[in-house]
């Protein structure tokens, strides 16, 4: 063409492997992509991922069996039962009169929309950030309340044991109870001193009774 | 049922029309109505809590208020100085109504007073059982301010408290509507709870000594609008936005109640009463309520199983039904049927023995019954409906006189009691009850003690139709029935246990003609009428048509493409099939829904140990230990059907829940495959084809050929020293198979306990509270004595109550015992 | 005793088993088979963002005889079904599915007659993966997920004893909608989730 410039000699010397230019000047640049799974990159705050069951600062359950959040999925991928509280019995899992005996939620069908965590009225399904859930077969998928309660943090014991010494259901929401009580502390120890898995094993109990 | 409808507008009297407007809009409605309800009529809906159209208007809760101006003397419209509560406030001619919709004033005033409603209601919706079907919360969302402005603290109870063992009472729930005290009140006629306290503190209380325990209390748990009255057995089970609703039908009585089947992933979770308003309005009893656990106890029958070497072992159905046909196909068999099956089943059990075992020896009645109850039956009940001009609870409403014979409607028809007791309030009808003693029923009815022992029922019933020269006629009672019965349109309700007393069912027609009233029949089991009407029973065949008639025989034949001849000669009924089995007359029987000892006969288990047995149940019965093949079928809530209540009118109910188990007419059809006759009921569909085929018949008195013996001569037995003679009914709570499962309910069961008058007490020289012992043929139990005015030397007990199994002298008309004081050493 | 002790230093000895699925692990081919949203994050996965290849799994084969893994990624609607279930009888053995995102997985949200309810109801599935749709980490993990299974695989004899003590196993196993209503997972009890 009449106006292609007559490039000088280096430019004809490297134009055949001009193209490796990107390349090489690519080298030494910092590497884009994300070591995973060696470094996890932290998911935004708000990610939805896997649930988690909240539990009061004393370690009962904030979730009351409401149903709700099954009634605000729109995938069908949450099974509640309430049953009573029974303090007689020993069973008592949640501040009020009514807890979640069965808690089910089917990773398979959850589309983590978030609606479950907007329906639930107090406030004991959170969603955590943790995304690692693959499996090799469905059934695991199904997530119980055990898998879904949170951990026995510091100051918790966990349930069933009996609410705070003169408080109320409505003390529990107000934040008047911090930790568990000595009270409590002595309870669990009396009443669990054969369950050596731990208290939550009492489902077991409780699936007898019911 | 459009017939009725017919009836009353043809009937009824031209009512007098009100015109008015509501919200700008005119409206003419029957003068006494409602503005609440004139307002429904346009499609206006009023917030209401304590309004129910089945109980009479109180204003008790003031969220009805709307904006009234009605016209002074001169005409001119003038409205009040206050907004009216609409639901207690009767319509007037040039009335203007404003509601909320087109008055601001009646607005305000509406959210005014839900604000004051929910001052002290907890909001604690989420774990309340009423939270999504909940009255005040959706009427909170339409009718309310969008926030709170109270900021005190609500004043609370410690909660629940139990006010019966199956009704549950939140008090700081109540919004103080007096739904429940008055339905308590009114329509049950228990009123055992009432507002107590006043002001703030105003609360739904019980007596101390007298707790909550009515056959009605659930009701009270479906209308309170709030969650304060909640159910035992269904607290925290479900919430209503997931379960599955089914209309269907009760299956624990005759009274034919519509009930809501909800379930939940393939499990019942509760029942509830369905307006009907032909049948059960919008009530029902706590065992149609309630007892709905019986078939999900364990142990329930999921398999087909034959008996090897003394045990039964679950096989394949191919299996079962091919031991079955073999042990029916060697011998002579009969069919027994209980009254648990709907119409398609029995009629399916019937054309069975007729087609497939060629006999008429098949018989419904598990239960104490006789060969006169069988011809009154043939010839006054079956084909009888509201068409047909039979006795329907509409004309119970209006009835004058209503008179009760070997019938105890509360322990036995639940809502045959709440109409009488309706009639009784509303059209002031006299109730005459012929019983040993006055009930607490009959007290609730208004009603009437015609005294008489068991087994001198046809004696009075005679002397009522008679020419009142009988030694009766010295009480004012008869007197009083005589001149009530001179009143057209009397009506008679008979029930089952008239069967053994001799001659009364005649003696009970007789007397409704003589006092030109009508005869209804009242069974105590749901499939009992539908049995009836689909040929369960040795001398007929489906829809009326007799075995003894030719013409009928071969209809049927024609309609069954029958390739044989059907059996001519009349069977042997339930007592007489027992008694061949029990001499090996007859070797092999089909059982379907029997309690063998509810038929109170001697012969009973010899007959089921001898013979060959193939049991058609849901769960382990009395009849289990004795079956050869067990073939399990499908429960009430798992099988489509119908029932005929006792009016004779079709109660069909679906499937509620959605299963393998098979109703009693498919597996039935599978057996008589086997046995090589195909009996086409395989589907539901196939049998209503054919039922429907036969044209109904009315009831045609004198069809069948004998009149049978004249009723023997009453003989009313002379009770001995030391001796009573008994009388018992069931009561509507007892140890009953179908109410297994359920302890909240039976916890409402009345303890048993025999009842005798002050002079017999006195025989015996026993004081209120003593134990007694009540024994004879072979039956001895022990229970509390409770001293009231009735027939002297006769002593009533529950019949199958806990720890008062009467049964093996139930079917024995005036039969008599020992009492003797204290418990049984 | 044995042969390792008289072998010279720098061998080590292995099973035939074990060098095969490291070999299987290291050179998977995906299919690819985006059906719906899942593809997107699938496509991602790719990208030198998250780079697929250092799996590798160097590209995404277009012809299914050249393929390992078939990677079903979003709702498959009743009439996409033959095709998966052809496409995957294309792929040459050893072959594996992940079955991505709840719709591939048991028809997610899409409880309907049109979507297959589990698309372990065409072909059998080696991973599920939940999300909707799933992350691109979380498919690699659920891609690091199979080649822990693909490492620990069996060949000859001992693959058929596998299977059949797998589905004894199966035959054995409670059916789901029997399973209590609670049970263990002992792997994620009590983790700390949110710290």
């Amino acid at each position: 063409m009449a106006d292609e410039s007559k490039g000088g000699f280096f430019s004809d010397l490297f134009a055949p492997v001009a193209g490796f230019g990107v390349t090489f000047s690519t080298m030494f640049r910092k590497v884009a992509t994300q070591e995973y799974p060696e470094v996890k990159w932290p998911t935004q705050p708000r990610f939805h991922g896997r649930h988690q069951l909240n539990r009061h600062p004393d370690g009962l359950e904030k979730c009351v069996g409401c149903e709700l959040c099954a009634w605000a999925c729109p995938a069908d991928a949450i099974m509640v039962e309430g049953e009573s509280n029974d303090d007689e019995a020993g069973l008592r899992f949640s501040p009020g009169e009514r807890y979640g005996r069965i808690y089910q939620i089917n990773y398979l069908r959850c589309i983590f929309c978030g609606l479950c965590i907007e329906a639930c009225p107090t406030r004991a399904l959170t969603m955590t950030n943790e995304y690692e859930l693959a499996d090799n077969n469905r059934a695991d998928l199904i997530f119980t309340k055990e898998q879904l309660l949170a951990p026995v943090q510091q100051g918790m014991l966990p349930a069933p044991h009996p609410m705070v010494e003169g408080m109320e259901e409505r003390d529990y929401y107000q934040g008047k109870v911090t930790q568990a009580t000595p009270e409590q502390q002595a309870w669990v120890e009396h009443h669990h001193a054969d369950h050596a898995d731990g208290p939550a094993r009492n489902e077991d109990d409780v699936e007898a009774r019911s | 049922m459009t017939v009725t409808s017919d009836k009353s507008s043809g009937e009824a009297p031209e009512v007098e029309m009100v015109a008015l407007t509501i919200d700008g809009l005119e409206v003419s409605v029957p003068k006494d109505t409602l503005v609440i309800r004139a307002a429904e009529q346009l499609g206006i809906q009023i917030p209401r809590f304590c309004d129910h159209p089945g109980l009479d208007p109180v204003g008790a809760c003031r969220q009805c208020l709307v904006e009234v101006a009605m016209p002074d003397r001169e005409g001119n419209v003038k409205p009040m100085p206050k907004p009216q509560a609409s639901c207690t406030m009767t319509v007037a001619p040039g009335m203007e109504v404003k509601t909320q919709l087109t008055s601001a004033v009646a607005d305000k005033a509406q959210q005014g007073v839900m604000e004051l409603l929910l001052v002290n209601h907890p909001l604690d919706c989420p774990v309340c059982d009423k939270g999504g079907e909940c009255p005040l919360q959706n009427q909170a969302m339409s009718n309310g301010r969008a926030s709170s402005r109270f900021e005190d603290v609500k004043r609370t109870y410690p909660k629940p408290i139990n006010i019966s063992s199956q009704v549950l009472l939140d008090r700081e729930r109540c919004i103080l509507c007096a739904r429940c005290t008055r339905f308590s009140d009114q329509v049950a006629g228990d009123p055992f709870i009432a507002l107590v306290e006043r002001g703030a503190l105003q609360q739904v209380g019980i007596y101390e000594e007298q707790p909550f325990e009515s056959y009605f209390s659930g009701n009270t748990v479906q209308i309170c609008p709030v969650g304060a009255l909640t159910g035992a057995a269904y607290r925290f089970r479900s919430r209503p936005f997931d379960l599955v609703s089914t209309a269907s039908v009760c299956e624990h009585c005759a009274s034919g109640c519509s009930l809501r089947v909800d379930h939940r992933r393939g499990k019942v979770m509760r029942r509830m009463a369905l307006a009907t308003p032909e049948v059960n309005e919008e009530w029902n009893c706590d065992k149609g309520r309630w007892a709905f656990t019986y078939p999900m106890l364990d142990d329930r029958f999921e398999l087909p199983m034959v008996r090897r070497d003394g045990e039964l072992v679950p096989v394949s159905w191919q299996e079962a039904l091919a031991v079955a046909a073999d042990g029916l196909r060697a011998t002579r068999s009969a069919v027994l049927v209980g009254g648990r099956v709907g119409r398609e089943d029995a009629y399916a059990y019937g054309k069975l023995a007729r087609l497939a075992l060629g006999t008429n020896d098949v018989d419904f009645r598990a239960r104490p019954h006789s060969a006169e109850e069988e011809r009154y039956l043939a010839e006054h009940v079956v084909g009888s409906t509201p068409e047909t001009g039979g006795v329907t609870y509409a004309d119970l409403d209006t009835a004058t006189t209503v008179v009760l014979v070997g019938f105890e409607p509360e322990e036995e028809s639940p809502i045959v009691f709440l109409r009488l007791r309706k009639a009784y309030r509303k059209a002031a009808t006299k109730v005459f009850s012929i019983a040993p003693l006055e009930t607490r029923g009959l007290d609730k009815l208004g009603g009437t003690l015609l005294p008489s022992a068991p087994g001198t029922e046809t004696e009075v019933l005679q002397a009522l139709a008679g020419d009142g020269t009988s030694e009766h006629m010295g009480s004012d009672a008869f007197a009083a029935a005589r001149t009530a019965l001179r009143d057209p349109g009397a009506i008679v309700l008979v029930g089952e246990r008239l069967a053994t007393v001799p001659g009364a069912l005649a003696a009970a027609a007789d007397l409704a003609r003589s006092a030109s009233g009508r005869v209804a029949w009242v069974p105590r089991r749901a499939g009992e009428r539908g049995a009836l009407d689909a040929g369960t029973l040795p001398s007929l065949l489906p829809g009326g048509r007799l075995v003894a008639d030719q013409a009928d025989r071969s209809e049927i034949a024609e309609l069954w493409q029958a390739e044989t001849e059907l059996p001519t000669t009349p069977g042997r009924d339930t007592a007489a099939i027992l008694e061949s089995a029990s001499i090996g007359e007859i070797g092999g029987l089909v059982v379907g829904g029997v309690d063998v000892d509810d038929i109170g006969h001697a012969d009973g288990h010899e007959a089921l140990r001898r013979a060959f047995v193939v049991s058609l149940d849901l769960r382990e019965s009395t009849v289990t230990p004795f079956a050869d093949v067990v073939l399990p079928v499908a429960p009430h809530d798992e099988s489509e059907g119908s029932f005929l209540d006792w009016e004779g009118r079709p109660r069909p109910y679906r499937a509620a829940l959605d299963t393998t188990a098979m109703a009693d007419h498919r597996v039935l059809s599978m057996l008589a495959d086997e046995l090589g006759v195909f009996l086409g009921t395989r589907s539901l569909r196939e049998v209503r084809a054919e039922m429907d085929a036969l044209a109904p018949r009315a009831p045609q008195g004198g069809r069948t050929d004998d009149a049978g013996d004249p009723p023997s001569p009453v003989s009313v037995p002379s009770p001995g020293p030391g001796e009573m003679v008994l009388a018992t009914w069931r009561t509507l709570l007892d140890r009953g198979t179908m109410q297994d499962g359920e302890p909240f309910l039976a916890g409402t069961a009345k303890a048993p306990r025999a009842v005798m008058s002050p002079v017999s007490a006195e025989t015996l020289s026993i004081v209120p509270g003593d134990l007694v012992t009540v024994s004879g043929g072979g039956v001895r139990v022990t229970v509390p004595v409770h001293i009231q005015p009735m027939v002297d030397h006769v002593v009533w007990l529950p019949t199958n109550s806990e720890s008062c199994d009467l049964r093996a002298l139930a079917g024995q008309a005036g039969a008599v015992v020992t009492v003797t004081k204290g418990g049984a050493a | 005793m044995g042969l390792e002790e008289k072998l010279p230093a720098g061998i080590a000895l292995t099973t035939l088993e074990n060098v095969v699925g490291y070999m299987r692990k290291a050179s998977i081919w995906p299919a690819t088979f985006g059906l719906a949203c899942c593809a997107i994050e699938m496509m991602a996965v790719g990208t030198p963002y998250y780079d697929l290849a250092r799996f590798g799994m160097e590209r995404f084969a277009a012809t299914p005889r050249q393929a390992d893994l078939m990677i079903v990624a979003g709702r498959v609607s009743q009439k996409m079904a033959p095709v998966v279930r052809q496409v995957y009888d294309q792929m040459a053995n050893p072959k594996w599915v992940i079955s991505m995102g709840v719709c591939a997985s048991s028809g997610g949200m899409f409880n309907n007659y049109a979507i297959v309810q589990g698309v372990d109801h065409i072909i059998p599935v080696d991973i599920y993966l939940p999300g909707c749709p799933p992350r691109p980490e979380m498919l690699l993990n659920a891609i690091i997920e199979l080649h822990e299974q693909i490492q620990s695989s069996k060949l000859g004899v001992n693959r058929e004893a596998a299977a059949r003590a797998a589905e004894q196993a199966a035959l054995r196993a409670t059916p789901t909608e029997q399973m209590a209503p609670t049970h263990d997972h002992e792997s994620l009890v009590g983790r700390n989730l949110l710290a």
